[in-house]
């Protein structure tokens, strides 16, 4: 009886924080920005915070549904990088639209992530391990074609001829553009994400990933088809990268080498604090997304004060703990996400 | 153990504001002065014309700002700003493109006077500055191809083409014509390519039989070069001269070098210095003749002044280039030069004080 009594009083704040705590420190940093420099909080910065987000947000999405099945995608970032080659090369060598470009990316997402599921799945290759080694050799894979050099425009190929094509004016929309004043990839990141909470949460195949995350030997007894469903887990993973990748390469506007690289960490790490939020301690569409605006707004206001480039990194690695203290330490709940490897 | 708990969280949040706060606290303007050059400030004759009369606030959004040329580089211009009285803030990309085309937009999206835009892609910036320029920004950029599709910014570099005549005169004079050299250097790289075409003009002007082009790009271009110089010479023992107009691609190349027997009276020509520089040219036997320089103080320096110049509407074109000069192994060891100090003060040019200068202007010297 007086174990009850106290668990309501001390657990309902260690809950209360659980659930709300990064919400409110969220809110709260961009308060603090709003009041200390005058131009966070305009409306052209926020839009530019969420532009600023969207790629990360959308890679930790993919990241988010290798982790949902118990996983985790080390290729995402070399999958988005290989996405700038093969878009870059297809309107800059091949001289073909923007829509073919898009449609080249997509496919090339796809044999990632069946190549992904494959190694994993059918070679029983931890995942960690599988998708590390498919790092390497997309980020390899992917300098061949190019000579390993920055596709551009007009450039000069090895056999002394000009490249014929150039980036579709529509290609370079999709990062440029507005729909009633909101940047594209702030849309499709909305999409992506509502899709895939809908996906996860509302679907008989989202309990399926979740139940494989889980624990793979009950969902097998229950009759999930487990390789079946963690293996097209990787697949949406390395589709949301090639997503990812699309609007990088049309922000960048050529095929820069390095383009990518320096995403991996970065949505790995949204997707990890997004298991904090609302205290689901699971990985999880929305909580992703929080943990990729909290990132853009930690940075874009540490930018604005003119902190150097290693106190963001120093931020952006205390913000993970804390995220992660939240969800392994304070939290009550014991179906935390737990890599396999 | 349980009653720990909120106790703990608390310590952590505070923990974490705390750090916040910290950050906050580093970030004013003072800790800018831990790396500095030591530098004076020239005197000016002239008050300042509009809009220097009041608060000018600029913003430098450079492509990568790590390793000791970029750190001096902004070491200049936060000096020349301080100097003219502007707020500088500083975005800083670490060598990530979409990052830059972000930090540009957001650097708009702040409200400051300028900007300045160090490096970077071309096709990727080229939106950015429109707007910047659109929203009445002034845009300085530095080294960045962008006039074609940005005709109202400033455009700022080098002279890579004076940089690499320089050199090659004096290898010239070393080798004299009709020789069998090699080259070092890549495609593609917008400074680098200008110091080809110069290379491509002397060699056709001096009957210079070009055996090997070779270099790697990398994040370790001069460990990467260095076997490919080592082969290439192997196999083409003839060659007297080799230039490679990168700073990176001579150090790879002088110990490409070091691992062929037979290659000690090989002359390498470069480009760039540092102290570290200066220290492998004046060594015992080094083959690094010659190298064309400017100091990366006084190139940040100039951009600032030649924005201050540009907003008053003083500047004449829109395009300026910074001249470099040419450093010789021999003027080092005569002069006894062993670090940049020593070459600043032996070769005041190194300084451009005079480039983009006015009378309102407090020019800052290394």
């Amino acid at each position: 009886m007086s174990t009850q009594a106290e668990i309501t009083t001390l657990d309902r704040v260690r809950d209360l924080i659980v659930k709300y705590g990064f919400i409110v420190v969220t809110v709260a940093l961009f308060i603090f920005f709003a009041v200390t420099e005058p131009a966070f909080a305009t409306s052209a910065s926020v839009l530019s915070m969420l532009k600023y987000a969207s790629v990360t947000a959308i890679l930790g999405l993919g990241v988010t549904f290798s982790m949902v099945v118990g996983g985790l995608d080390l290729s995402i970032g070399s999958t988005a990088g290989l996405s700038v080659q093969l878009a870059a090369m297809t309107m800059v060598f091949y001289n073909l639209t923007g829509t073919t470009a898009v449609s080249v990316v997509l496919i090339g997402g796809v044999i990632v992530g069946v190549m992904n599921a494959v190694l994993i799945v059918v070679f029983k290759i931890p995942d960690l391990l599988a998708t590390l080694g498919m790092m390497f050799v997309i980020q390899g894979v992917k300098l061949i074609p190019v000579f390993g050099q920055s596709v551009s425009s007009g450039m000069v190929l090895p056999d002394g001829s000009t490249a014929p094509g150039k980036f579709d004016d529509w290609f370079l929309q999709i990062d440029r553009g507005t729909l009633f004043g909101i940047p594209y990839p702030v849309i499709i990141m909305m999409v992506l994400v509502v899709a895939s909470w809908f996906v996860l949460s509302r679907t008989s195949w989202g309990r399926k990933l979740y139940a494989i995350g889980a624990n793979p030997e009950a969902a097998r007894l229950a009759g999930v088809k487990v390789k079946l469903h963690h293996g097209l887990a990787y697949v949406v993973s390395a589709v949301f990268a090639s997503i990812g990748g699309i609007i990088l390469v049309s922000r960048i506007g050529q095929g820069d080498v390095s383009a990518g690289s320096s995403s991996l960490l970065e949505a790995v790490a949204v997707a990890l604090v997004g298991t904090s939020v609302l205290g689901i301690g699971k990985p999880n569409a929305w909580g992703t997304l929080l943990g990729a605006l909290l990132i853009s707004i930690v940075l874009t206001g540490m930018t604005m004060m003119g902190t150097q480039y290693y106190h963001q990194d120093t931020a952006k690695g205390l913000v993970l703990i804390v995220a992660l203290l939240l969800s392994y330490t304070v939290s009550r709940h014991k179906n935390r996400y737990v890599p396999a490897t | 153990m349980k009653r720990k708990v909120p106790t703990m969280i608390a310590v952590t949040t505070a923990a974490v504001l705390a750090m916040t706060a910290c950050t906050q606290s580093t970030s004013t303007p003072e800790e800018s002065s831990a790396p500095e050059e030591t530098s004076s400030v020239g005197e000016t004759t002239a008050a300042a014309p509009a809009p220097f009369d009041g608060e000018v606030s600029v913003a430098i959004v450079q492509q990568s700002g790590q390793g000791d040329y970029f750190q001096q580089y902004l070491n200049g211009t936060r000096q020349q700003a301080e100097a003219l009285g502007m707020t500088l803030d500083v975005y800083d990309a670490q060598g990530d493109n979409a990052t830059q085309a972000t930090q540009l937009e957001q650097a708009i999206a702040s409200g400051v006077d300028a900007i300045i835009v160090r490096h970077g892609l071309p096709d990727t910036l080229c939106t950015g500055v429109n707007d910047a320029l659109e929203a009445g920004i002034a845009v300085i950029i530095y080294d960045v191809v962008i006039q074609e599709c940005a005709p109202d910014a400033v455009q700022t570099q080098q002279s890579d083409a004076l940089m690499a005549s320089l050199v090659l005169d004096q290898m010239l004079a070393d080798v004299g014509e009709g020789v069998d050299v090699g080259y070092v250097n890549v495609a593609g790289i917008a400074p680098l390519d200008r110091r080809d075409v110069v290379w491509n003009e002397y060699t056709a002007a001096n009957g210079w039989n070009e055996l090997f082009k070779t270099g790697s790009f990398t994040n370790s271009t001069a460990t990467d070069t260095a076997p490919m110089v080592t082969s290439a010479v192997t196999s083409n023992p003839s060659v007297v001269a080799i230039y490679a107009p990168y700073d990176e691609f001579t150090k790879g190349t002088l110990s490409g070098l070091e691992q062929v027997a037979g290659t000690e009276d090989v002359l390498v020509y470069g480009a760039d210095i540092s102290t570290a520089d200066i220290e492998l040219m004046i060594a015992d036997d080094s083959q690094w003749m010659a190298t064309g320089a400017t100091d990366p103080n006084a190139i940040g320096a100039a951009v600032v002044r030649t924005l201050a110049l540009h907003m008053a509407g003083e500047l004449d074109g829109m395009t300026v280039d910074f001249p470099p000069v040419l450093i010789t192994r021999d003027m080092l060891l005569e002069n006894g030069i062993t670090n940049m100090e020593d070459l600043r003060s032996s070769i005041p040019e190194l300084n451009i004080s005079d480039v983009s200068s006015a009378d309102w202007i407090p020019s800052v010297t290394f």
